[in-house]
Formats: C-alpha cells, structure tokens, sequence
C-alpha cells in the first residue's frame, strides 16, 4: 500500500530528462509567501486585465523584470528582451527593424510594450500571439531574434546559482526541476503587464482638467485627431478610429494605406493575413498605442518613416485604393464635394499641428521610472 | 518508521491535492445566438451583394444591444442581460464569415412570447466610458467609445459601394451611429419555450434592411447618404440606420 501510494505520489511530479533535478536542488526551505502586487495606474486609465492564471504578485514582477533584463534569454547570453525593448524608447529599439544575435536582421520594427498590458485583441504585429504568457515564449526561439532554445535555457534556470530560489519566492516551487517555460513566461509577463502609463504627460493634464495645458497649436492638433474640430473650421484627421480613447489604441487591425499593390496577394510583408491565411487580411498590422510615440521612431511596422512628419504626410494622401484598406485612411481633410468624395488631406500647418499633439503624449516619468529599469 | 503514518499521510494529501477540481458549470439553460445576413444571404467580409443594380460589401459590423429581457404571456419579464456587444466582424476570426455570436443565461422554466431588444446603449449606461467598468464587460471597450461625442459607438458599419459602376466596390461606406438621439427598442414576438434544461432563440440582423429608405434603399450614389462617424453633423443618417434595426431584425 506504502509502495503504491508513493509510486503515485512521485508519478505527479514531472519527469526530467535532463536530470538537473537531483537531490541538491530542494527549494523547499525557502519560504513561500507572496505580497500581492498592485499595478499602479492613473485614476483615468481603464483598469488592467489580469489573468487568473498569473496573478500579479511582487516576486513574480522581480523576476520577471530580471528575466526581461537577462541575456541568459539568448542562445549566446549576448540578447536579452530589453535588447530590442529598452525603456528610454518607450520599450523599443529606435530601430526599423531588429537584429538577433546571428547578425540577421528580421522584417518588422519592436513594438512599443507601453500599456501593452491592455492588449487583449493579439500581440505582435500580425496578433500571433493571444496572450502576454504565450507571446514570451516566442522570441526565445525565434532564429532571427534570441535563437535559444526553451530545454536549454530552462536547463540554464535550473541550475543558475540564483534563479531557483527566485522562481521558489515568486511560484513556490519545491525544487529546481519546477522551473518551466511556462512560469518563465508567466514571470515576465507579470513585469510587462506594469509599463503603464505614468498619467502625466501634457495631453493627461489637459484630460484631467487643466485647459492650459496645451498651447493653441496642440489643441488644433488634438481637435483633428479626435475630428473635433468642425466648429473651428478644422479638417478631420481621422486618427482616433483605429488610436481611440485613453490608451490610444484599440489593438485592432488594418491595412492603414501603407502600400499601393495590384492584388492582396502582393504585399511583401502579409502581416496578419501571414497568420491567418486569410486573403484579405493581408496588409492588415496591430495598431500600435500612440502615448509616447515621439520616443519611438522610426514609425510603421517596418520602419519605413523616420519622422512624424513622414507619417503624417503619408496619411494626408488619403491612401492607396487597395480593396481592404480601412475606409478611414482614405477619409483624411474635408470633403470635397461631387458625387465622388474626394478628401483634402491636410495643410503643412495641420500635419505640424497633429505632430505638435503627438509630441503631448511623451510621459517621460514613464520611461524613468526605476521600477522598470534595469536591476543589473 | 516511526514517521510512516506521517509519510503516508502527506503521500495521500498530496495525492488528493494534485488532483483538479472541477468547478460546478453554471446553471445556463438558455442560449441567445445572433447572427447577421445580408438580403437572407449569410453576411461575409469583402463579398460582393446587389444593392439595387450595384454591389456593396459590408466588411465591419457590430452593435450593441440593451435590455435583452424575454417577456410571457401575462406581461411578465426576465431580464437577460442589461448590455451586450455582438461583433460579427471580429479581426481575429478564421475567414471572411460574419460569425455567429452566442451567450448563455440561466432563464426559469416557461413560455416566453416575445423579447425585448435596445438598439445600442441605453441613456443611463451610455453616460458612462470604459475607465467605468471592469476588463470584462462589454462597455470596457475603449475602441467602441467616441469621448468626442460623450458617447458610446452604437453601431458600426463600414464597407464599400460600387460608385463608378465598374462591378467591384471601392467607394467607402462608414457608418459610426452613437448618442442617446439614435438609441432605438422594439419588441420581437415569438414562441419561446424554455425548460429547466434547455432554451434558445436565434436573433438575425439583415443587414441590407439597414439602408431601407422610402420604400426603397438609401441612394448610396449621394454622398450624404455614405458616411456618419461622428459628431451630430450627420446624425440623420445615424438615426435612418438605427431606426431600421428593428425592422432588420428577426427572430427564429
């Protein structure tokens, strides 16, 4: 009976091949408690989904930020997550597009992690990814980006002089061999799930009630993003369609006019349509958050304008026909009347008007704040 | 030895403690699909369908709906769901298909002849925004809030109509109707049997009946009649799409 009951006892435990998980790594006498870990937002902000699953707690968020910091991602210890998501670039790299640690250079741009803990429509560019827990276990394989491998690397964990006993505090586990990938993941989700806005950028104090806020020129920025401006004799911008409300952003997916092809089948880069093997969502990218876009260029999701003023350019010429671009691209300045609607774009001042507000949304207190810094 | 009974008893506790425990399900008994046509044809992304002796494609669409309540025979009513979002167009879907969107409600046994629908959100919720309400109801979403207007986007439809006449759509349609002037109720009848353990209706929204103007459809040729998104400048024909939900509107 003894036998039986411990035969079944040890059958829960799951098996490792690599046999790291001998006798000389029992966490077991390291206390387990955890703090609970409240994500600080600004009142104005919506509240922040959280699994179940993975609840926020203090030593999940410390590892996950020393995880997130960490080379030992790489397959040669030389890449780590913040190599292509660094906080003075609002957790991008400032580049068009990313090098792994091969040399090679992938396709798209990183994509700014600011509130990224609101994201519940996809992640990545092309919404590959459902959650932040399964979007972290991507890269770490990916060959053009960290190219390790996840046995390996968990192997690295479990035998790493300090990671046990933090994997111990944030997960409690019993012994080394308890260290996953999933509760890797899991940990670093919990550190990206709190880069969220600080609330106080100028555009935040104009949201919170101070009118002086902004300066005239702002305003008429703000005013043709959010197309508020018809009574001042305004042009809509058409911008908060797809980078609505407070995050602005809904996360959702378009072809934003970007290139003018023949057929759907003739974008180089398919973007969602890659993943969902849908004709017609090819062309189609995640829209990213514009809070803190000044400190994120190039811009697109394959860094093909290096200015704001690129960009905005781009939109004033009301895109390029293609079939399933969104209907608000090509929707840009007033309306010119006929029987077919023509739009005007906008005017150098507008453009710079809408640049001048998008400068607004740069939280620097965000970029600085030390609790998302590196700990090493 | 002495620590056997010990041993043996961790041994069981962790045994039982590995095991999942299964959580009751819920008592839903009654199920409310939505589904969306156009012209009785199955509603699908970038599809071409007649519209007088043009083609349109409908590419977004979804609505919220207010109030859903099942009423009896004697007046009486049981409240489904004070709001709801039902998009048919979501990004991540597998194809171009407008999806068919399900909820669940526990409903009491009975012969329920009608339900009640709000068209969009109602005053007293539509004075509310995102920061407002939790990750997982249906008014958290912040793409579907207009803070310009104050309101709530009630209903989105966009896609394309077919201008030039050359076949193939390609001038843009934009529906965006919001604010408590276009929020629209009706009342569907229908036989609604419900029992302990088993319940459904199926709501259809016909598309095509949207654009119903004078006895014919919306002259899609005047470009008045092809955008509202915002603001009260063209809250007529925010209002003509929303006054024709319920007549789009059918109960099986």
């Amino acid at each position: 009976m003894l036998l039986a009951l411990v035969a079944i006892f040890l059958a829960q435990c799951k098996k490792d091949p690599s046999g790291s998980c001998g006798m000389g790594c029992d966490l077991s006498d390291i206390p387990y408690k955890t703090t609970a870990y409240t994500i600080q937002k600004p009142a104005h902000f919506p509240q922040i989904p959280v699994p179940a699953d993975n609840p926020m707690t203090l030593e999940g968020v410390q590892l996950g930020r020393r995880l997130f910091y960490d080379p030992i991602l790489s397959a040669d210890s030389t890449m780590s997550c913040a190599s292509c998501h660094l906080p003075q670039g609002s957790f991008t790299d400032n580049k068009a597009v990313s090098t792994g640690i091969d040399g090679i250079a992938g396709r798209r741009s990183s994509m700014s992690l600011l509130n990224i803990a609101y994201a519940n429509n996809g992640l990545f560019w092309d919404g590959r990814s459902a959650t932040l827990e399964a979007q972290a276990l991507i890269p770490v394989e990916d060959p053009i980006e960290m190219h390790h491998t996840w046995p390996n690397l968990v192997e690295q964990l479990r035998q790493h002089p300090e990671y046990p006993a933090l994997f111990r505090k944030a997960f409690g586990i019993d012994n080394c061999c308890g260290i996953t990938k999933e509760l890797t993941a899991k940990a670093l989700a919990q550190f990206e799930r709190i880069l969220i806005s600080s609330g106080t950028s100028k555009y935040d104090q104009f949201v919170l009630g101070d009118p002086d806020a902004l300066d005239d020129m702002e305003l008429d920025g703000k005013l043709m993003f959010f197309d508020e401006g018809q009574d001042v004799n305004l042009p809509d911008a058409q911008c908060f369609h797809c980078h609505g409300s407070i995050t602005l952003t809904g996360n959702n997916y378009f072809n934003n006019g970007l290139d003018s092809v023949a057929s759907l089948d003739d974008f180089i880069d398919k973007g969602r349509g890659e993943i969902s093997r849908n004709r017609t969502d090819n062309g189609k990218f995640r829209t990213p958050t514009l809070r803190n876009i000044a400190l994120t260029a190039p811009y697109m999701h394959d860094g093909r304008f290096p200015t704001l003023e690129a960009v905005l350019e781009h939109y004033s010429g009301n895109g390029k026909g293609v079939s399933n671009e969104d209907p608000f691209v090509r929707q840009i300045g007033f309306p010119l009347g006929g029987s077919v609607l023509t739009y005007s774009g906008l005017t150098t001042y507008q453009r710079n008007a809408i640049v001048k507000f998008l400068h607004t949304l740069t939280d620097t207190s965000f970029v600085n704040n030390p609790d998302i810094q590196n700990p090493f | 030895m002495k620590f056997l009974p010990l041993i043996l008893l961790l041994s069981m506790l962790a045994f039982f403690s590995s095991c999942e425990k299964e959580e009751p399900q819920a008592d839903k008994n009654f199920t409310l699909t939505f589904k969306t046509t156009y012209d009785g044809v199955p509603m699908e992304k970038y599809k071409n369908f007649a519209y007088g002796d043009r083609n349109i494609q409908i590419n977004k669409f979804n609505t919220f709906l207010s109030d859903l309540i099942l009423v009896k025979q004697d007046g009486s009513e049981h409240r489904l769901s004070d709001i709801e979002w039902v998009d048919f167009t979501p990004d991540l879907a597998p194809n171009d298909k407008a999806v068919e969107v399900k909820f669940q409600y526990t409903v009491p046994a009975g012969d329920y002849t009608a339900l009640k629908i709000g068209y969009g959100v109602r005053p007293d919720l539509n004075a509310k925004k995102p920061t407002d309400f939790a990750p997982e109801h249906p008014l958290y979403r912040e793409n579907e809030y207009w803070s310009g207007w104050q309101s709530y986007i009630f209903t989105k439809v966009q896609g394309l109509y077919d201008l030039d006449g050359a076949g193939d759509p390609e001038s843009t349609l934009t529906y965006h109707c919001g604010s408590d002037a276009v929020y629209r109720t009706s009342s569907m009848s229908a036989n609604i049997p419900v029992t302990t353990s088993n319940g459904s209706l199926t709501v259809e929204f016909d598309v095509k009946k949207l654009f119903a103007a004078n006895g014919g459809l919306l002259d899609l040729n005047d470009p008045l009649n092809r955008n509202t998104s915002h603001s009260a400048s063209n809250i007529d024909l925010g209002v003509k799409v929303m006054n024709n939900f319920a007549n789009a509107t059918s109960v099986k």
